[in-house]
């Protein structure tokens, strides 16, 4: 604790001549986290892990909410998630239907939280994820599939609470401007800060978003790997890592990028996207077409019949009199 | 797998449906919002490729942030993952997660940062020891049934095996049982023919496998009286300090019931019988 008390006096004077300049409400462009002054900051870099720019601190806090109405699989996906994000807190259901953009942002103030990922639900059956940064940020809709929740015994993996994850990102993240957005996003929601109070210390579990089929599929595993001591793997051990599934597991589906929070100018849409009602009334309409195309195939029968007419039969009266 | 069949039916049904736009990539409307195109619904889409990529200046994290404080590894994916198949599927992020994480170990060794946790360090896990005990539970009672199911299969094999040795075994035996019979048949025969002469060589050899040695018949044996149950085969050791005598004296042992019995002997025996006429006159008087 002296440790850290010590490094936050050292940048003390560099931090307090940001602070000003953090807490107005137009940042300056380009950087959130502090100048770019190597001159005054150089007594403050040997402190820091060795950059010469302004110590850079995560101060991110999610904030997790959800909206009424929402299923107990959901809530609990809600649950895990926050108990894998000790950088998060959760707050009580909002109401969802109008000046559900207002009120989440004032929320997001109160709370003083820089980002928000906010479980929108609705029919009970299709569950929104909103990923948002908190003032001006862009926001990013998803719709949510194949909820697994850490519930499941088929998951059997276990890691610490609170310790950082290592998180992969396949590579086609690079390769669309939105898919930028998108991990740049994840990156600073889902990574655990650094110096965090309730961050343990150990690495011992991974997480992997990959992009499938134009779909975020997120993945949690536990890594275990043979070894000794506590700074270096066996020999060979790296070899013999095995990774066992936490949980929990989902598939995002962006649907909308927006300038602003909760809403905004549409900056992108996805052209793959159909909404779950539509799938359903198409399905619906399928269905009910038969009848439809039942009697359609019966008034077709008789018209044919009716202009090709059989001659008459020779047999017909064969039988008639038993 | 976990029941997939919702995922799979809503990723199902999007590829479907725009199974004919696929290779048309998302039209490249550098304008702003507004811009419509009515041909299909896919290229109907906005994409602010610019502002998108100047918000991200924005919101990005400073460009030589340490590794440390983002902890992130890009993987190669290769090929293109088939969505359906869920093995191929689960492997692929498998596989991403393993590469990523040998790579993080590597480096975090090489920074010679502690990061693997001892096995004493006790500490909150995400999921509760309760619940880790009905997965461990589920995992016991899943192997055994797989060892059950294996054993029955196994107990049916050699059911099935053995049944068949059984039934061979039965058939040797018939088949042995019937050689006997026909070779003693045979020697009778010849020993007919041949006249029933003295010294035959051609003793039948009869085998007796199965019998052990010449067991000791109770029933006809040389030497032996009649009326001796034990046919024999009572043995009287060497008689101790006047056994003679006491014999005499005390009577000959052995079983208790054996004295008053109806055998050859005492069938013929009248010793014991006076008169019998005078008896039942006498009787008869009185």
């Amino acid at each position: 604790m002296a440790k850290k008390r010590k490094r936050t006096d050292v940048p003390a004077e560099a931090a307090g001549a940001e602070k000003p300049d953090d807490s107005a409400p137009e940042r300056p462009p380009r950087t959130l986290f502090g100048f770019k002054e190597p001159a005054p900051d150089a007594e403050a870099a040997p402190a820091e892990a060795g950059s010469a720019v302004a110590p850079f601190r995560n101060k991110e806090k999610v904030l997790i909410t959800c909206s009424r109405r929402i299923t107990y699989r959901y809530r609990h996906l809600m649950q895990d998630i926050l108990s894998l994000l000790p950088h998060a807190k959760k707050d009580s259901k909002v109401e969802s239907k109008q000046s559900k953009g207002s009120a989440l942002n004032e929320l997001l103030e109160l709370r003083s939280c820089s980002s928000c990922l906010f479980f929108e639900c609705r029919k009970q059956k299709d569950l929104y994820l909103w990923m948002v940064k908190s003032p001006g940020g862009p926001s990013i809709k998803f719709l949510v599939n194949a909820v697994h929740t850490m519930e499941e015994l088929k998951l059997t993996g276990n890691h610490l609470k609170g310790s950082r994850p290592l998180i992969t990102f396949s590579t086609n993240f690079d390769e669309q401007p939105h898919w930028k957005l998108v991990k740049e996003m994840i990156t600073q929601i889902f990574a655990t800060p650094k110096d965090h109070r309730k961050a343990k210390p150990f690495h011992d579990h991974v997480f992997a978003f990959s992009i499938v089929d134009g779909h975020v599929w997120f993945r949690n595993y536990q890594i275990s790997v043979p070894h000794n001591e506590i700074d270096k793997v066996d020999k060979g051990g790296l070899d013999k890592m095995t990774l066992i599934e936490v949980g929990p597991r989902f598939c995002l589906n962006p649907i909308k990028i927006f300038g602003g929070s909760f809403g905004g100018p549409t900056w992108y849409e996805n052209p793959y996207y159909i909404s779950p009602n539509q799938i359903r009334a198409l399905e619906k309409r399928q269905k009910a077409g038969k009848y439809a195309k039942k009697v359609k195939a019966k008034v077709r029968r008789k018209m044919h019949e009716m202009e090709n007419t059989l001659e008459p039969d020779e047999f017909a009266e064969l039988w008639k009199g038993e | 797998m976990v029941g997939l069949a919702r995922e799979e039916a809503l990723a199902h049904d999007e590829v479907i449906m725009d199974d004919a736009d696929s290779d048309v990539e998302v039209s490249d409307s550098e304008d702003d919002s507004g811009e419509e195109a009515q041909a299909t619904p896919s290229e109907n889409a906005i994409y602010n490729k610019v502002a998108i990529l100047e918000k991200l200046e924005d919101i990005a994290w400073p460009k030589n942030v340490d590794w440390m404080h983002k902890l992130t590894i890009e993987h190669d994916q290769g090929g293109k993952v088939d969505v359906n198949d869920d093995l191929a599927r689960e492997l692929a992020f498998y596989t991403q997660a393993l590469d990523g994480t040998r790579q993080a170990f590597e480096k975090l060794q090489s920074m010679k940062v502690r990061f693997l946790r001892p096995t004493d360090y006790y500490a909150e896990m995400v999921k509760t020891d309760a619940h880790m005990h009905k997965i461990k539970g589920r995992l016991l009672s899943e192997k055994r049934r797989i060892e059950e199911a294996e054993e029955r299969k196994k107990a049916r094999e050699a059911k099935k095996i053995a049944k068949e040795v059984q039934a061979e075994k039965n058939k040797q035996r018939a088949k042995d049982k019937k050689e006997q019979i026909e070779s003693v048949k045979k020697w009778r025969k010849q020993r007919q023919q041949g006249g029933f002469a003295k010294g035959n060589d051609d003793v039948p050899d009869l085998n007796f496998e199965g019998e052990e040695g010449f067991k000791q018949s109770k029933k006809k044996r040389p030497g032996v009286s009649p009326g001796d149950r034990s046919g024999g085969l009572a043995k009287r050791g060497k008689e101790g300090k006047n056994r003679r005598s006491r014999d005499a004296k005390f009577g000959h042992g052995g079983r208790k019931g054996l004295k008053k019995q109806n055998t050859a002997e005492t069938t013929n025996d009248f010793r014991s019988y006076k008169g019998g006429e005078s008896q039942t006159k006498k009787r008869k008087r009185s």
